[in-house]
């Protein structure tokens, strides 16, 4: 843009060049003042290219000198650009920007607070309708979606083998690795079949177990309920006159309190197995003598003190992965958020609750 | 016909051993709105997917403002697709970012403008496909169908593409609001000098809010002319669709055609 001439009361600007978007710089174009005192000013000429974000430029330029009291005659400029300039001109006043509202820190203390309360208010409330309905359910099992149980057994249950075992196994080494280790300068290499039996028995079995459903089959519900919630699924259930409750949530639970322990079980074996297979190749214990001292060391008691634990953790992770994704709400990044919430969660509680029992069992003497 | 921005020629589409397009060949004149018009199936979507490069043909050449888009390298590509504007039917809007943040997005990656002025130019293209100001910080979850499809809009318009794509911009509208997005179509067309293909079933759109009609049928475009010559022609899609009971109307209104019951 050119000052063509300035007179007091008239000026001239010629338009010209390409106004367009990829000339743009990262500011505004600098204003360009006729320097007299304000009266006519028109523009003539033409840009070669205009686009909108061109003209948009142009009608800011026009709209402050209009403010400084010239009067703008763009009606020498092509028709098409006078009217692209003008349509912009007619929405400027519109475009104040919304601010972005930034709260305290003590508004954002209060707001997490209450968000937890409430969230813990859903918890318990899923509880609630896990009892009130579940039970109910109970009384007449023929009505309980088996199908969708057994399928959630599969996935839950069956497709974690590979994983859980193999992790058992690998735990189970270390663990015989880190006993061996000890031991063997007391010469009580044998040992390691007490230290292995017991703990993995007892708890890293089972707490392996819960924090590897968790880990994958707490998000995978979290996910999939999510999902289905931002795709307004749920509410296409609820509609048909099917209680999402009965189909999506009750059983994943019965599908994890059934599964639950059976992985333990799994859990449990390849540990031993993967400490049997350090000890006899690492510390001299040979096969025959591990599993002929197995049985002396552990019982059936030791094994139960495990496996009690993982109904509840079945509950918990159950419950947890199903609450979260319930509460989705808006976006697909509220999905992401409410995994990695779940994930933590269900992992945090599984921890607590392990450390519980063991506390229980220490005060009742096991 | 004098110039055009994009054409498609020679177009064979298949999935599996069906085929939707073949040998189908489409100008699309500068400056004008061409509605592209076929039964459910007919493949509209992927042809529209094919112009705007985000589906490969299986045969054919697609070129776009003078470009072969199947044999530049993958920069010019890029500079294609920053020349293409596309409204996809659902809106898919960034459900992540705010309306004014997701007008934002092309103008972050495509210019040079930062801070205040990209924040305007972007919000200018808000008020431009008819949002009202304080829905530019609202998340698309807060927004109404119509809203959605005007806020695809804004940021289809983004980047000032020479050639807009539009999948079904007012299916699931009222016609009120329908009228009104025609009527915003025109607008910007003539004033920013697009050239917009639009898929549509809206009798409305296709009779008022279209300078011609290009209709699918037998894998090809059977026919492209405005829609008031085609409602004369005799083949049997043609007179199935321009004369049947809902389009009767519209026929007998700018055709001055007789209906046929």
């Amino acid at each position: 843009m050119r000052l063509e001439d300035s007179s007091p009361g008239r000026a001239t600007m010629t338009l010209g060049g390409a106004w367009v978007l990829a000339h743009l710089t990262e500011t505004l174009p600098r204003a360009v003042d006729p320097a007299v005192s304000p009266g006519t000013l028109q523009l003539v000429g033409r840009a070669s290219v205009l686009d909108s974000a061109g003209a948009l430029a142009i009608a800011r330029q026009v709209a402050r000198w209009e403010e400084g009291g010239w009067r703008v005659d763009m009606t020498s400029l092509p028709e098409s650009q006078h009217k692209l300039i003008a349509l912009l001109k007619s929405r400027l006043p519109d475009m104040h920007l919304p601010s972005a509202k930034r709260e305290g820190a003590l508004a954002r203390l209060g707001r997490a607070t209450v968000d937890k309360l409430v969230e813990g208010n859903a918890f318990l409330g899923f509880i609630g309708e896990l009892v009130s309905r579940g039970g109910r359910l109970l009384l007449v099992p023929w009505r309980i979606r088996w199908r969708e149980v057994v399928a959630e057994i599969e996935a839950a249950g069956l497709r974690a083998l590979g994983i859980v075992g193999l992790l058992s196994f690998l735990v189970g080494m270390v663990m015989a690795y880190q006993a061996g280790a000890t031991l063997q300068d007391y010469g009580a290499n044998v040992l390691i079949v007490n230290l292995v039996g017991i703990i993995t028995l007892r708890e890293m079995g089972p707490l392996l177990t819960a924090i590897i459903v968790a880990g994958r089959t707490g998000s995978s519900y979290t996910a999939q309920l999510g999902t289905m919630r931002i795709t307004e699924e749920i509410d296409a259930l609820r509609a048909i006159g099917i209680p999402p409750f009965d189909i999506l949530i009750l059983p994943k639970v019965i599908a994890l309190i059934l599964v639950m322990p059976l992985l333990a079980v799994f859990a449990n074996l390849m540990g031993l197995l993967g400490g049997s297979v350090v000890a006899a190749y690492r510390f001299e214990v040979s096969f025959a003598v591990y599993f002929d001292r197995l049985p002396e060391v552990v019982d059936l008691t030791t094994l139960m003190l495990g496996l009690i634990k993982m109904p509840v953790f079945a509950i918990v992770i159950a419950l947890i992965g199903c609450m979260q994704g319930m509460r989705v709400a808006g976006s697909a990044l509220a999905v992401g958020r409410a995994t990695t919430i779940s994930v933590v969660q269900a992992t945090f509680l599984v921890i607590v609750i392990d450390a519980l029992f063991s506390v229980l069992y220490n005060l009742l003497g096991y | 016909m004098s110039e055009t921005t994009a054409s498609l020629s020679g177009i064979r589409n298949c999935f599996g051993s069906e085929c939707v397009h073949d040998g189908l060949d489409l100008a699309l004149p500068s400056g004008r709105i061409t509605a592209l018009v076929g039964g459910s199936g007919s493949g509209k979507t992927v042809l529209l997917r094919t112009l705007a490069m985000l589906h490969e043909p299986d045969a054919g050449s697609v070129e776009l403002f003078g470009v072969d888009a199947g044999r530049c390298g993958e920069r010019r590509r890029r500079e294609l697709r920053e020349g293409i504007g596309m409204l996809f039917q659902g809106g898919a809007l960034f459900t992540a970012l705010t309306v004014l943040e997701n007008v934002m997005l092309p103008l972050q990656e495509h210019t040079r403008l930062r801070g205040a002025w990209l924040k305007e130019l972007a919000m200018s293209k808000v008020l431009m496909a008819g949002l009202p100001a304080d829905s530019a910080g609202k998340y698309p979850a807060a927004l109404s169908g119509g809203m959605v499809k005007r806020a695809a809009l804004a940021r289809a318009l983004a980047l000032d593409p020479g050639l807009l794509i539009l999948d079904e911009p007012t299916s699931g509208l009222d016609p009120i609001s329908a009228a009104a997005f025609d009527a915003l179509v025109r607008e910007l067309t003539d004033s920013l000098g697009l050239t917009v293909i639009q898929a549509t079933h809206d009798l409305d759109s296709i009779w008022r809010g279209s300078d011609q009609v290009a209709f699918l049928a037998r894998k090809r475009v059977l026919a492209m002319a405005p829609a008031a010559e085609l409602a004369r022609r005799d083949e049997p899609e043609l007179a199935a669709y321009f004369r049947g009971s809902r389009s009767a109307e519209y026929a007998k209104l700018h055709a001055g055609l007789p209906t046929e019951d």
